[in-house]
């Protein structure tokens, strides 16, 4: 008898972390970051991906950091410049890199920089691993988010790139801080967006199977 | 239960706890995996391309000669897809479902990715250096005695440039083009009657085609260039009338107005009994010989139906429809050919050519060709059986297979595989090592014909002459496969140094071949500029007219038919080897879009089936699935049986393609290869093989499988009879409402 009373209570306790969870789905900010290793999104779900070692350690808050932190705040597009017109934003072309670094002649000795031309002396693709990977029956497109909030509500490029990414400007190699679960994806379809930047109309995103699942 | 401390509302509370738990932990991003692929970046990529956005590049479809153009959807450096190519005269922006899956011959898994060499008679993984200076060793001039032989499928263009040039200047090297589903007979009476191998058949400027079994919508030589005159044939103001004669149905006698099941072998009588009938009128009578009026007076209606099995009103009736509707177009396919008089049944269905006077109408002489050493090869069985006769007497040295599969689709008669035990020699070149690579002492990996260049040139080209430029549409995918036209030019270059040292590889030498013939298509353009567009739009087009096509003088003896064989006892059937669109020779088996892709007459997916005709099927008892034993005096095959109508009730029919034994994951070991029980009939002029002339029996076992099909009860409408059907001939279309749609 005693066994059961344990096992009721046990229940109980049990059955309460999924009402929280689905109370914190219901009211969380989602576009919040990501927050330490370990911790849950709004989903629930573990949102901070490992670190990605890559070829060449990219400095992003160089590039696209705050001016009063030391950064250049470059659009984000500026290098990504496929994500406006293509399913993916794509990895900048080595020729982008070497454009601008090769009349910046106060880096070129730093290791980084010397690691790029060297990439660029054997006309070589730099071996960029995917931090953001969605599984393959999932067609996420870049470009019709970043024509509805860039171009037609006029949002700053950092902050409408960071709803999925975070704020990758003051990262240095890019780390997923986002669930990019479909419960996460689907919290945003369901909130009202502005349709322009001058309307008060709203519309949602799509919710059919086959606008992500072809 | 109670005892145990859990009761039922425990127990179901548990159990949805459970379920919700594993609810949300399938919702989970498990299948993202941060950092365990790479991004493709390029270094100085051209402007247009775009990752992410497809970018359509022009080529040649090489699974099967037809040199259809396509375009490729490349994405990120990938091909995703194949379409047609608009500029092509030949496809016009169509493609089957056989150059759809072309693609996946190019990621197939079973890609031969290493040269491989036998060695302790097993293959083992060698290094191209090896294995060239091996093949260079046994074709050395002082090898020993024998001829070194080149085997192919059909070929055309610079590849078969180079081979020739190759044969040329080696020594006792041979070049023999097989295909075991040649229509040599066809080419033979084609020259004897009109003067050249192939007429140019004009589908759309047709009222009326007679079609002797010819599938020129599915199976034949052209499908998508046919089937887009048949579209123009269908929506003529004056809508063109089909009707197809033919023991087995084909997909193009499905498409028929009207489709009539004769006797095999006997289309030549038939065809006869119209002449006789045609030459009734004095319109038709032209100046043929009073010994050519003889020779068809004894086919009267009734004995020809006596022989054919068809109604002996048709002729009557197919006679005044042929008046009505000209000019008219006959055509004679795979099914009059394969028998031993199948010259002459082929020439007596010419002959209803002559008799309509369609030449220079509906039929003409293609234009003549300004480089005539591209014009494709067509492959015949006869120099094949002289290779065979070779091989067995011990006086082949070496054998070198390319594109062709002759262990698979060789009848069990000639022991092809045993007598390819006794020459010393054989090498194969293959995308995907098949039975005949894997008896080979080396065994080399090409690229696939999506990686690759080349040129193709198409039998049949009703506008003019036009090259088919093939591209890669992406690049190798395996570092140690190589070209056919790279390993050529490297034998070239050990023979004839002097005259190939300016090409570095195959693709250098296409260009300076193609930038050379610039003359013949764009004189002005300047070199580069010529190649670039010709790279661009994937064809080289010259304009030039048809020309007529005269008649040559017909004797008797050419359409002479043999007397109606008696049945018999042992073998009462006649097998009909059935050509299906998608397997062809069975060399597109390893596809399994083409496996799972429904037989598009009978649905059937991933298998062989035997072919019989209801009421045979009802007369020996055997329903649906039941597997039979189809025995010739050369060997028996199992198929599960399946009741097919369209279908000449003496007959039974197997599909070609399917019964392979090592060809990769998924072809190997599925259905059966009726072509290993043909009887050994040749056709007594050309020598070629009668594919339709093999007689069978037919036993049961006690064995009844499920057949694995799309379509549900064709006789019952699903078990409910949802639209009322009536036989064509007993429609009275004066009688019927005419549907209005307002």
């Amino acid at each position: 008898m005693t066994r059961r009373v344990f096992f009721r209570g046990w229940m109980y306790v049990a059955m309460v972390i999924p009402l929280a969870l689905a109370a914190y789905t219901a009211f969380a900010d989602p576009f919040e970051s990501g927050g330490p290793i370990g911790s849950q999104t709004s989903d629930g779900y573990g949102a901070l991906g490992p670190v990605v070692k890559q070829p060449i350690e990219f400095p992003h808050y160089i590039h696209a950091g705050p001016r009063e932190k030391g950064g250049m705040e470059i659009d984000c597009m500026y290098c990504h410049t496929y994500a406006r017109r293509s399913a993916v934003s794509g990895i900048p072309r080595l020729s982008k890199c070497i454009g601008c670094h090769q009349s910046i002649e106060s880096v070129k000795d730093k290791p980084r920089i010397k690691l790029l031309f060297d990439y660029w002396a054997k006309q070589q693709a730099i071996p960029w691993k995917k931090v953001h990977d969605l599984p393959d029956f999932v067609r996420f497109n870049h470009e019709r988010h970043i024509q509805r909030f860039i171009f037609k509500q006029d949002r700053p490029t950092r902050e409408v790139c960071g709803y999925c990414h975070g704020d990758v400007a003051s990262m240095t190699t890019a780390r997923r801080v986002k669930a990019l679960s479909m419960g996460w994806c689907v919290s945003c379809h369901e909130k009202d967006h502005k349709i322009d930047a001058v309307s008060e109309k709203t519309s949602h995103g799509p919710s059919d199977c086959w606008q992500c699942h072809k | 239960m109670s005892q145990s401390g859990i009761n039922r509302r425990d127990f179901l509370t548990v159990l949805g706890l459970g379920g919700t738990t594993i609810v949300l932990g399938g919702c989970g991003n498990t299948s993202i995996e941060s950092g365990a692929e790479l991004v493709e970046s390029y270094v100085q990529p051209e402007n247009f391309v775009v990752p992410g956005v497809g970018v359509y590049y022009a080529s040649t479809c090489a699974q099967c000669p037809s040199a259809c153009g396509i375009m490729g959807r490349v994405r990120e450096g990938r091909i995703l897809k194949l379409e047609g190519n608009p500029e092509s005269n030949i496809s016009g922006g169509r493609i089957c479902s056989l150059g759809q899956a072309a693609v996946q011959h190019h990621y197939s898994p079973d890609r031969l990715i290493k040269p491989m060499v036998r060695d302790n008679g097993s293959l083992q993984p060698t290094t191209w250096e090896k294995a060239l200076a091996l093949l260079n060793a046994k074709l050395a001039p002082a090898a020993g005695a024998g001829r070194h032989v080149w085997l192919t499928g059909p070929m055309s263009g610079h590849q078969q440039i180079l081979l020739r040039n190759l044969v040329d200047v080696s020594v006792a090297t041979d070049h023999v083009v097989y295909d075991a589903l040649s229509t040599a007979v066809e080419t033979s009476v084609n020259r004897k009657l009109f003067g050249v191998d192939q007429p140019v058949a004009l589908i759309d400027k047709a009222a009326l085609i007679l079609s002797f079994g010819s599938d020129f919508l599915g199976a034949g030589d052209s499908p998508i260039s046919a089937a887009r005159q048949y579209a123009r044939f269908r929506k003529a103001a004056r809508r063109g009338l089909l009707v197809q004669i033919e023991p087995r149905m084909t997909l193009t006698g499905a498409n028929a107005d009207r489709w009539v099941p004769i006797a095999p072998g006997t289309e030549g009588v038939f065809a006869l009994g119209l002449a006789r009938e045609l030459l009734q009128r004095k319109e038709y009578l032209g100046n043929f010989s009073a010994e050519l009026l003889a020779a068809v007076e004894p086919y009267d209606k009734d004995t020809v139906s006596r022989i054919t099995g068809v109604r002996a009103d048709l002729i009557p009736h197919l006679t005044a429809t042929l008046w009505e509707h000209t000019p008219s177009l006959v055509l004679a396919g795979r099914y009059p050919q394969g028998h031993a008089h199948g010259s002459r049944n082929t020439a007596a269905i010419a002959l209803l050519n002559v008799v309509l006077q369609n030449q220079g109408k509906t039929l003409l002489r293609g234009a003549e060709l300004p480089f005539p050493q591209m014009a494709p090869t067509a492959g015949d069985f006869k120099s094949f059986a002289e290779l065979n006769k070779l091989m067995s007497a011990g006086q082949c040295r070496s054998i070198l297979f390319h594109h062709t599969n002759p262990v698979y689709s060789a009848p069990a008669f000639m022991q092809f595989a045993e007598n390819l035990q006794k020459v010393p020699f054989k090498a194969a070149w293959v995308t995907e090592p098949d039975e005949t690579a894997m008896q080979c002492d080396l065994v080399l990996p090409l690229i696939s014909p999506l990686e690759d260049f080349g040129t193709h040139v198409a039998a049949s080209q009703p506008d003019g002459f036009e090259i088919s430029i093939q591209q890669p549409l992406m690049g190798k995918l395996y570092a140690d496969t190589r070209s056919f036209g790279d390993v050529l030019l490297d034998l070239l270059k050990q023979i004839k140094p002097d005259s190939y040292k300016s090409f570095p590889d195959y693709y250098a030498y296409l260009k300076s071949a193609l930038i050379n013939a610039k003359s013949a298509f764009d004189p002005q353009a300047d070199g580069e500029e010529f190649w670039e567009n010709a790279l661009s739009s994937g064809v080289l087009r010259r304009p030039a007219p048809l020309l007529p096509l005269s008649a040559m003088e017909i004797k008797p003896e050419m359409i002479q038919q043999p007397a109606p064989s008696s049945i018999d006892v042992r073998y009462p059937f006649s097998l009909i080897p059935s050509v299906s669109p998608s397997f062809r020779d069975g060399r597109p088996a390893n596809l399994p879009w083409l496996q799972e892709s429904p037989d598009t007459l009978t649905t059937v997916v991933w298998d062989s089936w035997v072919e019989l005709h209801p009421s045979t099927a009802s007369a020996m008892q055997v329903r649906e699935g039941d597997v039979l034993i189809i025995e010739s005096a050369h060997g028996s095959i199992q198929a599960k049986a399946y009741l097919m109508p369209g279908l000449h009730p003496d007959s039974v029919a197997v599909p070609i393609g399917q019964g392979h034994e090592s060809y990769g994951r998924y072809a190997t070991g599925v259905g059966v290869n009726p072509l290993k029980i043909l009887d050994p009939i040749f056709d007594q002029e050309t020598g070629e093989l009668a594919l339709y002339a093999t007689k069978v029996a037919i036993r049961k076992t006690d064995r009844n499988e499920r057949i694995s099909k799309d379509e549900g009860p064709t006789n019952l409408q699903q078990g409910r009879k949802l639209v009322a059907t009536l036989a064509a001939d007993r429609v009275d279309l004066a009688k019927e409402t005419p549907i209005v749609i307002r």
